[in-house]
This record gives structure tokens, sequence and C-alpha cells, in this order.
């Protein structure tokens, strides 16, 4: 057994590593990456030198010095970001201590393990391309490692692999998914914020629109409710400080009843931030694992970012009934000092209108008729901003209208907040889904009628550009379809459908392989008849039945026999043919002596042909290793001979 | 009481049938991980746990990729062996204290490049490695040591393949019907044993003379260069030895068993004589070996019947 590596096999594991740990060069501290780099260069570099390894206090100093370093980048060495980051120096500092097979084959293990890593922060088909990648990188080194021949073993590598897929399939989807974690790590806040803020002010949400990023999707169980229903709720704010709305988590889950609309049952894929899920207003107590919070928002009951596929449930178009306290009406009507204005016009508008909903209908008249309005790029607003706003500039996005209406009927003495989500989405017919996105971003009011004890959604945008809550922004905002990536002006035909085309990939993938969950596990058993729940029944069955339909590819594989192509053992059955042809008894045993012995009864003349034929191939067949062109040489004669 | 786990094995492997050719099929193939293949599914057993901790769905797929790729590579090892024929060659008889090349010639049956090791099943280590191309054949030569004289049974040996990965290990054990001759290791006696060379010898003809040509024979081991028919070789590539008849003057030597003092032991004996008969061959010199129970005359007998003879002494009494 040889216990030294093959130099082919290190570098090739070398090089494994690398192409292994390169996506988590966007995931890291640059540094890191880098360093791993240059340590397994340098390791290579040694391998082609046949140079020493570096004697073991400097390497153990070597891994001291950056593990302080990563702690002192990161704080810590725990979680997602310094796990990752110390597992990377640790395989980095390994390559310096392989002296002999075994070393090497500890350090490509720790690449399989490593190649597990870029995944637990993108699970594209990006990742998964990475991912295959990596692996046949991986294979062909274990190949190179053990000995293969080069040439061939990529062939190896790549034929394993393939043999390999069906099985992994079958037990992808076979093998039971738990519904929750085993345990739970410490929260990573490496979640880059792209969507909704903590608050609104003026900007906060028109500088989403140009982002197109998707947010979540969406699929109804009925057809889909027309798209001015769709509201998306995610937050409210029932604070104003002036400048800005944001959320004071003062008030308890208030007591609310819905009437009359419809209820719409719909599974939403998304990746929660800080637990906030979007619903479709107005939300019912949906699954086991959410709730619904203050304003009539859902909550996850654990927080956690992983992408992951809700059901849910909401009454939509319903009127919302809430009995809110005196306490309760009053702090929603706190506003600052300041936009006198804005507290004139809120106090006029009373003297036009006998009730509550006649002020909101005449606040809504106040907007429409008084030349606002709706853009992407509104003037900036300073001091008292909701009176500039009304009576200077009149050009504002959502948030704008959002937050004048609210502060409009607060200054009226009607209880008001401001709803944060998304209106409306894309429908993507290929896919029969919704997908909705950061540019789907809106904000709109809500005023609670004390005649009626009801909180009415009131959406002042609509009352502007009644084209934003029909058609998506792009159509809707002259300048919002300009600053689009890649579309000046209008979108060409073939460019959305090469884009809806992608997105029921992506929400294939989404739903299939990156949601693949507990629960999708079990419609899937249920749909091939395997049973009606994920059992060690059930699960056997499917492992049965899969094994038996990924063990065929093998079994073909088994089958086949590469015929005998090479040349020698092709010439030397012509040359016994022809022999044989001429009553020589030739057994498949015999070999180049005795077919030599056997060759004596043919004529001399003809003897004396054959015989240096046979005793070349017994040269080539049994000599040192001889060069293709003398066996094609002999192969050519073989042909030639006529007996 | 359980027998420990080597007299297990000894058990098991004494069981194995003896044969003059075999050809691997699945009763005879064992198949196991390697260490580094233990290793590689401990790595997709973490990563399957990190998967189901984490919900992460792809992580899934890599262990069990991994998984899947392990079962291929018990299948991938299983061929190598499969269908493998071995064949035990004649060994020449060694010296004791040597190591005798065991030579098997390997054929591939069914159409598939091999790469495998040949081994010792008693051994660790020292074993040979040999790449076999689709319907080749080779010899793979393993020098096993001899460190007593006698006739010995075929040493048991193993092939076995870690081929592609290195995950999985396939091996077979072999035992072969084959002998294997070992004669006593020659010790250097230079002494003049006083025999007379005419004693012990009645006529003094010789079946093979040198004077006058009788006949052509074939090709015996051990005929002289000069007597081969060389003009016949030349036409029929057949090598045949020119007989002569006539009186042979050379001196008969005496190797008797009675020449060393009765304290020195049977072993030290036999490698005397072994010496000594190398000697007489060496110098082409007629000698007759005297053991105990056999008489042995060069000229009456075999090459390497005198040192065969040897090899198999047995003590008489």
């Amino acid at each position: 057994m040889s216990q030294t590596a093959h130099r082919p096999g290190q570098l090739a594991v070398l090089a494994a590593l690398l192409i292994t740990a390169a996506p988590l060069l966007f995931f890291l501290p640059g540094w890191v990456a880098w360093l791993f780099t240059v340590m397994l260069a340098g390791r290579a570099w040694g391998v082609w030198r046949g140079s020493t390894l570096p004697p073991r206090w400097l390497v153990l100093l070597a891994v001291v010095v950056p593990v302080v370093l990563l702690w002192l980048t990161l704080r810590t060495l725990v979680g997602r970001e310094g796990g990752v980051a110390l597992l990377l120096l640790l395989v980095g500092f390994k390559a310096f201590e392989t002296q002999n097979l075994r070393d090497w084959r500890v350090l490509l293990t720790l690449g399989f393990f490593l190649a597990a890593m870029p995944l637990l922060f993108d699970q594209s088909p990006l990742a998964a391309s990475w991912l295959v990648l990596t692996l046949l990188a991986l294979t062909w080194a274990m190949a190179l490692l053990a000995g293969t021949p080069p040439a061939g073993s990529g062939r190896t590598a790549v034929v394993s692999l393939l043999l390999a897929l069906p099985l992994m399939l079958v037990l992808f989807v076979a093998m039971p998914r738990l519904p929750g974690p085993l345990w739970s790590m410490p929260d990573s806040r490496h979640t880059a914020s792209t969507g909704l803020a903590d608050s609104m002010e003026p900007g906060s949400i028109s500088q989403l629109i140009p982002r197109h990023d998707p947010v979540f999707s969406v699929v109804f169980n009925e057809p889909a409710p027309p798209r001015r229903a769709l509201y998306w709720r995610v937050m409210t704010f029932d604070d104003f400080d002036g400048q800005r709305w944001s959320n004071l988590h003062a008030i308890q889950q208030e007591r609310v009843s819905l009437s009359g609309g419809q209820v719409w049952h719909y599974s939403l894929t998304t990746r929660p931030e800080e637990g906030r899920l979007p619903a479709l207003d107005y939300p019912l107590p949906g699954s086991a694992d959410t709730a619904l919070a203050q304003g009539g928002t859902l909550r996850q009951l654990i927080k956690n970012d992983d992408l992951r596929r809700y059901r849910l449930a909401s009454a939509s178009g319903a009127s919302v009934y809430a009995r809110l306290s005196a306490q309760e009406q009053a702090f929603y009507r706190r506003l600052p000092a300041g936009n006198p204005q804005a507290r004139q016009l809120a106090e006029s508008l009373w003297q036009r209108s006998p009730d509550d909903r006649a002020w909101v209908q005449a606040a809504l008249e106040h907007f429409r008729l008084e030349g606002f309005r709706y853009t992407l790029t509104p003037p900036r607003l300073a001091e008292n901003s909701i009176d500039q706003f009304l009576f200077l500039t009149r050009q504002g996005f959502c948030e704008h209208y959002a937050g004048a209406l609210t502060f409009l009927a607060r200054a009226a003495g009607l209880p008001a907040r401001v709803v944060v989500g998304y209106q409306g989405g894309e429908y993507n017919p290929v896919g029969r889904f919704w997908q909705i996105r950061s540019s789907d971003a809106h904000a709109w009011s809500e005023i609670w009628l004390p005649s009626r004890q009801q909180w009415l959604r009131v959406d002042a945008t609509a009352a502007i550009a009644p084209n934003r809550v029909e058609q998506s922004i792009e159509q809707s905002v002259a300048g919002a379809a300009e600053t689009l990536p890649l579309t000046h002006g209008a979108v060409p035909g073939w460019w959305l459908a090469a884009r809806q085309n992608w997105q029921t990939a992506a929400f294939v993938w989404q739903q299939w392989v990156v949601g693949y969950d507990a629960q999708r596990q079990q419609s899937v058993y249920q749909r091939l008849g395997l049973g009606q729940h994920v059992e060690a029944g059930s699960v056997l069955r499917a492992l049965l039945l899969g094994g038996l339909l990924a063990a065929l590819p093998m079994w073909l594989w088994w089958r086949r026999r590469p015929v005998a192509s090479s040349p020698l053992p092709l010439g030397w059955m012509l040359l016994r043919r022809k022999l044989q042809a001429r009553q020589i008894r030739v057994l498949p045993s015999d070999g180049p002596l005795e077919v030599r012995r056997k060759a004596r009864a043919l004529p001399e003349a003809d003897y004396q042909r054959v015989k240096p034929l046979i005793l070349r191939y017994a040269d080539l067949r049994y000599g040192p290793a001889p060069t293709d062109a003398a066996v094609r040489h002999w192969l050519a004669e073989v042909k030639r001979l006529r007996l | 009481m359980w027998p420990s786990p080597s007299r297990l094995r000894q058990w098991w492997l004494n069981r194995l049938p003896s044969e003059t050719s075999c050809t691997l099929t699945q009763r005879r193939i064992y198949l196991l991980p390697t260490r580094f293949g233990w290793t590689l599914l401990l790595v997709a057993a973490a990563i399957w746990l990190g998967a189901l901790n984490y919900a992460v769905s792809l992580a899934y797929a890599l262990a069990f990729w991994l998984v899947a790729l392990l079962l291929v590579a018990v299948l991938m090892a299983y061929r190598q062996l499969a269908g493998l024929q071995l064949t035990p060659q004649f060994s020449e008889p060694v010296f004791a204290g040597e190591s005798m090349p065991c030579t098997l010639r390997i054929k591939d049956t069914q159409g598939l490049g091999r790469a495998i090791w040949l081994g010792l099943a008693t051994l660790r280590g020292g074993d040979v490695p040999g790449h076999l191309s689709p319907h080749g054949e080779l010899l793979l030569s393993l020098p096993v040591p001899m460190p007593q004289r006698g006739l010995w049974p075929y040493p048991l040996m193993t092939v076995w393949s870690e081929a592609p990965f290195g995950l999985v290990r396939a091996f077979a054990y072999l035992r072969f019907s084959a002998n294997l001759l070992v004669y006593p290791a020659p010790q250097e006696d230079m002494t003049d044993h006083q025999v007379s060379a005419q004693q012990g010898q009645g006529d003094g003809t010789s079946p093979f003379g040198h004077d006058d040509f009788s006949h052509l024979q074939p090709y015996q081991q051990g005929d002289a260069p000069r007597h081969i028919a060389w003009n016949v070789l030349a036409r029929r590539d057949v090598l045949v030895s020119k007989r002569f008849v006539g009186a042979s003057a050379a001196s008969l030597q005496q190797l008797s068993w009675q020449d060393y003092p009765p304290t020195l032991d049977d072993e030290a004996r036999l490698s005397r004589l072994c010496w000594r008969v190398l000697r007489c061959e060496q110098q082409g010199l007629r000698y007759v070996l005297q053991l105990p129970n056999e008489i042995i005359d060069s000229a009456a007998s075999a090459p390497g019947q005198a040192l065969q003879a040897l090899a198999l002494h047995e003590d008489a009494t």
C-alpha cells in the first residue's frame, strides 16, 4: 500500500479546495478568502517544487494569528460567518500538515465538508451549479489521489457522479424532513436589509422602487382577487415625530371583528425580515408558526430568516371593526407641534362634511382636485414637511400621501395610522403565481371612524394616480420605467417573456428544491400514492421503489462492455483467425509461443511470413511498454498478411 | 467461549478450496469501506445533520450525493475484481532464506480495465500493483520469503483493489494447490572429504559420452551448448541435442551423509551437501549423493533431482 500521495493527486486536491471555497469570497471578510487562496497556492508551489513542509511550531503560530484577527473582525467564532471563516482557515493550515496519503485524504474530506458551507449563504440555481462543479472537482481529485491514471480519471469521476445522481434524487425526495430545527444557532445579524425599513419618512419607500428584487411570491388556491384588492400588509406606524413615522409598540393586539369580504387561501414564499410576514389585507390567523400582531400584521413566532413557504388566509374586502378605548383613540390622535396650515385644512374640511366618513371623502377630494402629482422624484422637504408638501410642492410618492392624509385625519380628531407593505404584484401566467417585488412597495392610511367603530383603509395615492393600484408602478409613474435597469423606455415584449420564464424557473426552484420541506414532502407522498403520511412504512416503500429506479442506470452501465478497440488484442485476434482459416487449430488459451509452434504445420514459406508477426506480438505484449506507432505498424502488417 | 478473531480468520481461510486456477465471482469477492470511506460517510452524516437543523435543502442534496457516490464506489471496486482469472505460474525453486517470486497470470475475461494489487493474506505490506487493460493479460510476481527448505503449499494470497477512489476495498483470498520447492540454504564446505571416486563405481561406462555421435534427442535442461544441433534450430525452430556414445573419464565425486560427524545436525548437513552438489554441477563433475534413504547418481537422474532430494529429505527414524 503506497503511503505517499502522487503529485498530480496532491495538486488536484488543492485546486478542488480552491474551487470549493470560491463562492465564500462573497460572504466572508475579504482577507479570509484571500489568505486561504494564498495558503493553498503556497502549498501547491511547495508540492510542485518538492520542498519540505514548514516546522510545526511555525504552522501553529500561523494558525493562532489569523484566528485572533478573525475574532477581532467578526467578534465571534461561532454562528454562520464566524464558523465558516474559522473552518476555512483551519483547512488552509491543514494543507501545510500533509505528509502522507492519509493526511491528504483528511484534507480532501474537509473539502467535502467545506462544499456545504456556501449553501448556508445562498441556495440559488447558480449556487447549485457551483456545487456540482465543486463535487466534480473533489471527486476527480479523489480519483487522482487514489492513483487512478490521469487520462481516465476525469471520465471516471463524471460517470460515478452521474450514476449516483438518480439515487441522490430519490433520497432527496424520500428521506424524511423535520418540520423544525434540532437546535438553534445564535442569530446571525447578516441580513442586509433589502426591504421595508422600520420607519417611514419621505423617500424611504420611493428609494425601493428602482430596485427590482423579488420579495415574495404567492400562489392562490382559488382564482386570485382583483389586482386592486392586492394590498399586502407588513407593518403599521402609529407615531409621527414631525419628520418620520414609526411604531412605538405601545398598543397590544386589538380585538377586531371582520364582516363581509371573501376569504382567500394562499401560500406565500418569502424570507421574512425581522420576523415580519407580508399578508393580504386583512389577514386571518394563519399556520401554526405565525401569529397576528398589533395592527393586523402577521409575525413569525420564532424569528428565522430562512426562505420558507407559509400557508395563509385573508379576508379581502372585509370591514374591520375594532373597539378602541378612549386611551387608544387618544394614542392614535397624537401629533407633534408644527404644520399649522395642515391643521387648519383638517379643520376646514369638517365644515364641508356632516360625518367622519364624509370627512374622509372630502380629504381625498382635496388631494384629487388641488393639483397634486404622483412622482418618484419629489422635491426635498425641510421644516414643517406636511405643510410644505400640501401647500407648496404638491409632488410626492405614496409615503408623502399616506403620511399627509394620516396627519390630516389626526389633526381632524380621527384616530389614524400608516400601513406599509406592498400593492399589486406581477402575475406569471407560466408558473401561475404572483411575484411581488420591492418596486411594489406601498404605503396607505387607515382611519378609524368613531361612528362605525371601524378601521377604514384609505389610499390617498389611489386618489391621485388611480393607475397605481390598477397597473404596476412602471405604467403609473412616468419616472419609474426610465430608472429600471436595462429597460430604457418601454419594456420590449421578448424581454417580458424571457423574464417571466426565468421567474417561473426561479419559482419552481424555490418551491421544489429550496422550499422542499416536511409539508411539501407529505403532499408528494400523497400524490405518488406512497402513503398519507411520511412514516417508517411509507419511507421504506419510497426508498425501495426509488432505489429500484435509481439502480436501473447502474445496471445498464454494468452490462455495458467496451469492445476490444485497442489495436494489440484486435490484431492478435485477426492473426489467429487467419491461421484458423488455414486449418491451424488455435485455442483461446494459446500464448504466442504455442501459436508459433502450431504454425509450423504451415508450408515453409508461409511459416516464415507468419513467424515475425507472432514474435513481434510477443515483444509488444510482454516486453517493455511499446509505443503506439509500433503497435499500429504491427497491426497494419497483420491486416496485410495473406495466407 | 468464543474463538479469538485471528483464529476465526484462520479457520475461515483454511476453509477456502484449493484450486489450480480461479475466476473471481461474487461468491469470492468481499467488499468493505476503507477508513477513508468511513470518514466520508461521517462527513455526509454531518452535512445531513446540518441540513436537517438549518433547513438547507441543497445541503441535503450534497449529503445524499456523497452517500450515493459511496454506493457507486462499491460497485466500481467490485468491478475491478469481478471475472478476473488468476492462474499460478511455475516457480523455479529457490534456496532457503531467499524469497520466491510467486507469479500469477492474471487475465481479464470481461473486457474491463483494472487496477489491482496482489499481496499475502498473512502479511501486511509489500503488495505489488498491476494495471490490466481490457481483455489484457498480466504476469504479477509477488516475492514470498522462504525461510525453510521443503515442499511448501502455495502461500495464501489476496488480490485487492481500492480503485478508483480509495473509498471501498474489494478483496478476495486465493488458495492455489501448487507447491513450492525450497532447497536447503547452501553452506560453504571446503573440506576435502577423502573418498575415492572409483570405489563406489563398478563399470566405467556412462550413458552419454563424448566420443561418437549417436542420435538427436529433444533438448533437456543442462545439455551443453556445444551439443545443441544449431542447424536444426535455424531450420525448424526446435531445440535438439546431439547424443554421443563412448567412455567417460570424468572423476566421480562422492557426497555422502556420512561425511560429517554424528554430532552435526541434519539441517547443517543438508546445507553443506547442497553447497557441494552446486559446486559439482557448476564444474560439470559427475557425483553421487548418498542420503540415508536414497542414492542419487547425477548421471542417471534428471537435473535438480539431487537438490530436490536434499530439499525433501526427512529424518528416516
